[in-house]
């Protein structure tokens, strides 16, 4: 199953979007909350990233949900410490982060490939939310 | 064959958060095609299986959708998804 690192300029955000998504999904899908330079720093930290890219993956692959700025660098420099194996089946989606997450989390529970799980999460970028 | 059920959304929160991921994972368990539109705001059928599309259908507390399926297994998914929802999701 496809796994999902949060990644923000803050840590209180992804902590609270994993408690979201593990509040629709509960323990169906991996997700780790990578936001931060650490607990209480606001910034980004590749180490950070890559140790929760390692800890969900499996062959399905893992999708990195980012906000802006340094947040894609340091998740490009992750991915780039990877072992090569991993590197094809790691993806920065382009999705906004909150919405992206949500519907990641549910694609990824029903079992959906990575290209599919970050299809759905760049999709949000379409939505109306007003309707 | 296609079989079809209409039916009304009485959890509170309606087709959202653990409500929405529980009908899209029911949905996704079978193999047939599922579709569902909210016949309250006259949307058109939506892909069942989909979490971004059963996003825009905007399915609250109140309104009625209709579900329709088509295969092998469409009796099967109709009434799983429809005591889903008859029963709240669980909640």
């Amino acid at each position: 199953m496809v796994g999902l690192v949060l990644i923000s300029h803050s840590r209180k955000i992804t902590d609270g979007i994993k408690e979201l998504v593990e509040q629709m999904v509960a323990d169906k899908v991996k997700v780790v909350s990578a936001g931060g330079l650490d607990e209480s720093t606001l910034g980004t930290s590749v180490e950070g990233i890559l140790n929760g890219i390692n800890s969900v993956y499996d062959e399905s692959g893992v999708l990195l949900l980012v906000d802006l700025g340094s947040a894609v660098l340091s998740a490009k420099e992750a991915i780039e410490f990877l072992d090569e194996s991993k590197q094809n089946n790691v993806v920065i989606s382009n999705a906004p982060l909150v919405e992206g997450s949500f519907i990641a989390a549910i694609e990824a529970s029903t079992g959906k490939t990575l290209v599919e799980v970050n299809n759905a999460a760049e999709g949000t970028k379409e939505l109306n939310k007003l309707g | 064959m296609v079989s079809s059920v209409t039916i009304k959304i009485t959890n509170k929160v309606g087709l959202h958060l653990r409500p929405a991921a529980l009908f899209v994972q029911t949905a996704s368990k079978f193999s047939s095609n599922i579709k569902i539109k909210n016949i309250s705001r006259n949307t058109g059928f939506r892909n069942a299986k989909s979490s971004l599309e059963l996003m825009t259908l905007g399915v609250s507390y109140g309104h009625e959708i209709e579900i329709e399926a088509t295969g092998s297994d469409e009796k099967e998914a109709i009434t799983a998804l429809k005591e889903l929802v008859e029963n709240n999701f669980n909640e």
